[in-house]
């Protein structure tokens, strides 16, 4: 029985290199000398041929045993070696991870203006107030005339405005002058004309134009005009309204002040003042007078107060049967007050070093 | 406007400054600024010269001992124009001067000196540096000497809006103090006295144009001599902001402050004729006025003119030849009360805001025309020793019927939105000078005050009630009727969406003025095309048209930003551009504003890292960066057809066509690299890349809600395809004709090489194909077939050659 002898040597042999093999490599080597078409399990068995028809099932057996043998302790060595890699790997050297991350796009960033007037106008949304638009080449009735403020009256001194050469608009003489909206009143003529009846409830942000340039004033700038038009419309309602906008923009703890002011396209007409944003209202920080509120505790934001029946009547609705308010309000400087942005001149550089900061 | 609370004071008791600046504010006329007057004087005391010796080391040097109220100090002096007992202003140590620098104690050649004795100029009063100030004799040592020369005031800069005239004067103010005080006001006597002969005799006064001037009054004061004023008086005018010129002038002047009544005082003796027409300009007309300039008028300016010639601009500024002089004895005073829209076309006409037209222009009070003219008549002779004659020259063609406005008693609680009792309603009203003519149980009748012209209606007396009550003590509400909460329109998510989809590719947002130089439009229009919508009246020539397209703003920031050394930039915009309308459009609108979506990109693809970048961007950057956002938008079936516009560059460039469910192509817009030259003209260099699309053809394609088609069931099979075609064939072709296979459900196109072995003039184009069908598993010999007929196609249309 020399073949059983030889299978059991060859299995002996196998436990210990296999046993011994270093990597993936040694294994497969070992493999191929013990287990392949020309390896040394195969050489054995060709000795099957001389043996005897009573002797071949008994070496057949062994030689299938041997056979199962190594090719599980192939598997389990192939087991040991990656458990042996991955360990040394994980006990290995650490990758760098404060190399910067990958990015393949940074993302663009959204103009503050626009930021705000989108936080502005969502807070309206809320309360139920429809977006409208109007145009911003404008005629002076709806700029001017429509909210009762004549021609030739003062009140047109509080907005330097700009004129449009009508000839390049392709009109004659006598329509009426074109000018660039002063204010984003106008837009509250066109949604009352364009509603036809009330209620009305809009909101309406947009561009407008004032001649006028110098540190606390550029050309174009961004309003958000508000109207609530309908029966039973008060002075109170105008004052909850805006108290709470005034919260919901720039926190909880803001308070409110409404006081006397004019606006030739409301009456009575009211200035909106919160509560200072840099100090709280008290007026001062660290014992220095605040700089924002210039020691006032407050911060005139909006301008307001109750649709004047005039405008009402101009766009065909009856003042004694609707009431309404109004009111509007800067974006820059809202923009300026919620993110503290001291200077104006930024908004309108367009310095990717200044809006990749919103 | 100015307010003196030293002069207020001799109306109505005040409160304290800050809390009268709080009322006043709360009535509606915004405290500004509160001003302490002689404020720049803290420090100096005035302080008795006790004795003097010859300074020890310096022949023109003085060493005095003067009391200045704390026992004797001493002061080293240079001046000699004082005597031992003046009293004189001592700036003590700590005081920082008119000039700026700091007075402390300092040695003067070995002499030490506690405080420096000053002339009227170091203290900023006078130009008067010949020697000390020498202060009255009864001067108490140790008073602050802006006390001592009675200039300690307090200034309120009042925010007067332009509907309250009547509050443009002192008087004004101390009514409104009144009113909200509760407090009792004291009006001024006139103190008028007049001699005969009647002015009448003397002077013939006519209106020519009733309905720009409805009452002219005037007097004459004879034997005045002209001289400077009381201290009291230019102390008054200077605290207001009002330069002393003459005892005449400034007796105008100071009736103006205190009553709200521009007056005019003209030298009689220069009058022609003594005879004074109030009459609309003649056509060429032309007079100088006190300012020096000789100007042409208009047929709408309204002149106050002599028998000869046009000596006043009626309600805005007086004439140089009628101009009271040193010479002047007799005085010419007019009184009047211009039509305001008038006034305000002349002075806007010359270029003119002064105080008078600044009060005419929003309505002077028309009973206090008379009151201020005897007021100020009888001052001019106080002042300079004339006398008055006897009565006014007074003409008054337009008489005003006073006004009185009904107020339905609910109607202030209605518009409130809080209870308003009657007896609340009427208190106000009678504090602010109203007059109840008549009550009952639903309405009160309100006579309007003479000089309340902006209170016409109901609304105007329920803000002068709510005003003086108090906005704090309406309550907060909101309003009672809901309406539907309204969907969010199509426009506005669209909006969204594309602001997320380009931010998301890596574009930031712009904001640029609407106006640009018309040169910025130019490159953009070769051939003399539109340059955008001037403006008559416009800031700088910078800013001189409203632009027709937004690829220029976008540039010049792009070059801005290049000269920051911010290199790679991408950056959009959303906004209008501004065209004449088309004709017969519908609305009114006087211009056509196209929303457009515009944006423009430079620099590097991705930003330079460790690991790979710096490749610089190029067209497919920016059309990937479209078809993201046409993606996000819904909108599909976009072709990118070669060719732009003249700004782009005419070999790189595309425009966007999307084919509408009717059928109808529609042009989104265009995009590709910037041409060279209009590159060079916003100072770029090559490689930037813009793009410029409709945002309402954007919004007509968006499809942000789309129907869903479930997940494929059975396997796909995939293969490769390669094949080689003439460089001009675009890859648009090959695509099309692989899906033209209905078996093929995606092709993607995942390399395009030119060059060895590729023929010259050649490139082969290496496609994945995924076929599928829907209802079965697909066969190998199927889809074998199925890539044998793509192949077929594209040989026969394509001339496309196989590559292994
Ligand atoms: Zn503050």
């Amino acid at each position: 029985m020399d073949l059983v002898r030889d299978l059991e040597a060859l299995a002996e042999g196998a436990r210990q290199s296999i046993a011994s093999a270093p990597d993936d490599r040694a294994l497969e080597e070992l493999r191929v000398r013990f287990l392949g078409k020309k390896g040394e399990l195969s050489a054995v068995l060709r000795g099957m041929g001389q043996l005897t028809p009573e002797e071949r099932p008994r070496v057949g057996e062994v030689a299938n045993r041997v056979r199962d043998e190594v090719e599980s302790l192939l598997v389990r060595a192939r087991q040991r070696i990656a458990d042996d890699r991955l360990e040394k790997e994980l006990q290995g050297s650490r990758i760098d991870v404060t190399l910067p991350g990958r990015r393949l796009l940074p993302r663009g960033h959204r103009h503050p203006v626009t930021r705000t007037t989108e936080e502005i106008v969502a807070i309206f949304a809320r309360l139920g107030y429809e977006v409208a638009s109007g145009t911003e080449i404008e005629l002076d009735w709806y700029n001017f005339e429509a909210l009762n403020i004549p021609a030739d009256h003062p009140a047109r001194d509080m907005q330097d405005t700009f004129y449009v050469d009508e000839a390049a608009l392709g009109r004659v003489g006598g329509e009426g002058a074109v000018l660039l909206r002063t204010h984003t009143s106008p837009i509250q003529i066109r949604a009352m004309k364009r509603a036809g009846a009330p209620p009305v409830r809009v909101v309406a942000p947009g561009r407008v134009y004032r001649s006028d340039y110098d540190q606390t004033h550029t050309p174009m700038f961004h309003q958000v005009e508000g109207i609530c038009v309908g029966p039973g419309i008060t002075f109170a309602d105008l004052k909850g309204t805006l108290a709470a906008f005034a919260r919901a923009f720039f926190g909880a703890g803001t308070r409110t002040r409404v006081r006397p002011s004019y606006f030739p396209f409301v009456e009575p007409g009211a200035e909106v003042d919160v509560s200072c944003t840099i100090c709280a209202g008290v007026g001062n920080r660290a014992g220095a007078r605040c700089g924002t509120c210039k020691g006032t505790g407050w911060l005139e934001v909006l301008g307001s107060g109750m649709v004047h029946p005039k405008v009402l009547e101009n766009v065909g609705f009856d003042p004694s049967a609707v009431t309404g308010f109004a009111f509007g309000m800067g974006v820059e400087r809202m923009a300026m007050l919620k993110y503290g942005i001291a200077d104006l001149r930024l908004f309108y550089e367009n310095d990717l070093r200044f809006l990749e900061q919103f | 406007m100015r307010i003196s609370l030293s002069w207020l004071a001799t109306y109505v008791p005040l409160p304290p400054a800050e809390e009268l600046a709080r009322r006043l504010t709360d009535v509606g006329l915004e405290v500004e600024a509160v001003e302490r007057v002689g404020a720049a004087l803290d420090g100096v005391v005035a302080a008795r010269i006790l004795s003097s010796e010859r300074h020890p080391g310096a022949e023109k040097l003085s060493v005095c001992q003067v009391e200045a109220g704390q026992g004797a100090v001493q002061v080293v002096c240079g001046a000699t124009n004082w005597k031992v007992g003046d009293v004189v202003p001592l700036a003590t140590p700590g005081t920082r001067m008119p000039a700026g620098h700091r007075i402390d104690r300092a040695s003067l050649r070995g002499v030490d000196s506690h405080g420096m004795l000053c002339s009227a100029r170091e203290l900023g009063l006078s130009e008067d540096a010949a020697g000390l100030l020498i202060l009255p004799a009864d001067a108490v040592p140790g008073t602050p000497l802006a006390r001592v020369l009675g200039i300690e005031d307090v200034v309120l800069e009042v925010n007067v809006t332009p509907n309250r005239a009547d509050a443009l004067s002192h008087l004004g103010i101390a009514r409104e103090v009144a009113a909200a005080t509760g407090a009792a006001m004291a009006y001024p006597e006139s103190g008028l006295k007049q001699q005969a002969p009647a002015a009448s005799s003397c002077l013939r006064v006519s209106i020519e144009a009733p309905d720009r001037c409805f009452r002219y009054a005037a007097r004459v004061v004879e034997g005045v001599r002209i001289g400077p004023s009381p201290a009291w008086l230019a102390g008054r005018l200077e605290a207001c902001g009002v330069r002393s010129i003459s005892n005449v002038v400034d007796a105008t002047n100071f009736v103006l402050l205190e009553r709200g009544q521009p007056l005019h005082a003209f030298d009689l003796d220069k009058v022609a004729g003594a005879e004074i027409v109030v009459r609309m300009a003649r056509v060429g007309e032309k007079m100088v006025t006190l300012d020096g300039v000789e100007r042409t008028l208009s047929p709408d300016d309204l002149v106050i003119a002599d028998r000869d010639r046009a000596s006043a601009l009626a309600g805005v500024m007086g004439g140089g030849d009628s101009e009271i002089s040193a010479g002047t004895t007799r005085v010419l005073l007019e009184s009047a009360w211009f039509e305001p829209t008038g006034v305000r076309r002349t002075a806007r006409r010359h270029g003119f805001h002064t105080e008078a037209s600044h009060r005419f222009e929003r309505g002077v009070d028309p009973e206090g025309v008379v009151p201020a003219l005897d007021r100020c008549a009888a001052l001019i002779a106080e002042l300079s020793g004339g006398t008055v004659r006897r009565g006014a020259v007074d003409v008054h063609p337009h008489r005003r019927k006073p006004l009185d406005v009904e107020l339905p008693w609910a109607r202030a609680g209605q518009v409130l939105g809080m209870p308003v009792s009657r007896k609340e309603a009427r208190t106000a009203l009678l504090a602010l000078g109203f007059e109840l003519r008549a009550t009952g149980a639903k309405n009160g009748k309100f006579r309007v005050p003479s000089w309340r012209l902006d209170v016409t209606r109901e609304e105007d007396l329920i803000e002068e009630i709510v005003r003086l009550r108090g906005y704090d003590a309406i309550p907060e509400t909101l309003p009672a009727f809901l309406s539907d909460t309204p969907a969010q329109p199509h426009g506005a998510l669209v909006t969204e969406r594309a602001r997320q989809a380009l931010e998301g590719a890596g574009f930031s947002e712009a904001v640029n003025f609407s106006f640009v130089a018309p040169e910025d439009l130019r490159p953009l229009a070769p051939g003399g095309g539109p340059t955008g919508i001037p403006i008559r009246n416009p800031i700088s020539a910078d800013l001189a048209v409203m632009r027709s397209s937004l690829v220029p703003s976008l540039l010049k920031v792009l070059a801005y930003n290049r000269r920051q050394r911010v290199e790679d930039v991408r950056l959009y915009e959303i906004a209008s551009t501004y065209h004449p309308r088309e004709a017969g459009a519908q609305d009114d609108a006087p211009a056509r504003e196209d929303l457009r979506l515009a944006g423009v990109a430079t620099g590097r693809r991705h930003p330079v890292g460790w690991s790979a970048g710096g490749e610089p961007v190029d067209f497919h950057d920016l059309k990937g960066a479209l078809e993201a956002l046409l993606e996000s938008l819904g909108i599909e079936g976009v072709r990118f057809v070669a060719g732009g516009a003249t700004f782009l560059h005419p070999r790189s460039a595309a425009t966007l066509e999307w084919t509408s469910p009717g059928g109808s192509a529609v042009a989104l817009g265009v995009a590709g690299e910037v041409h060279p030259r209009v590159a060079a003209a916003f100072d770029l260099p090559r490689g930037v890349f813009a793009f410029d699309l409709s945002f309402p053809a954007l919004v007509e394609a968006a499809r942000l809600v789309r129907g869903h088609a479930g997940v494929p069931r059975f396997p796909a099979v995939l293969r490769d395809l390669a094949v080689v075609v003439a460089n001009e064939v675009e890859s648009r072709a090959v695509l099309e004709g692989v899906r033209a296979e209905p078996l093929v459900e995606d092709v993607t196109l995942f390399d395009v090489y030119k060059g060895a072995p590729i023929p010259e003039g050649k490139k082969n184009l290496a496609m994945a194909i995924r076929y599928r069908a829907a209802d079965r598993t697909l066969t190998d010999s199927e889809a074998d077939a199925a890539h044998g007929r793509i192949v077929e196609r594209l040989k026969g249309e394509l001339e496309a050659e196989l590559r292994g």
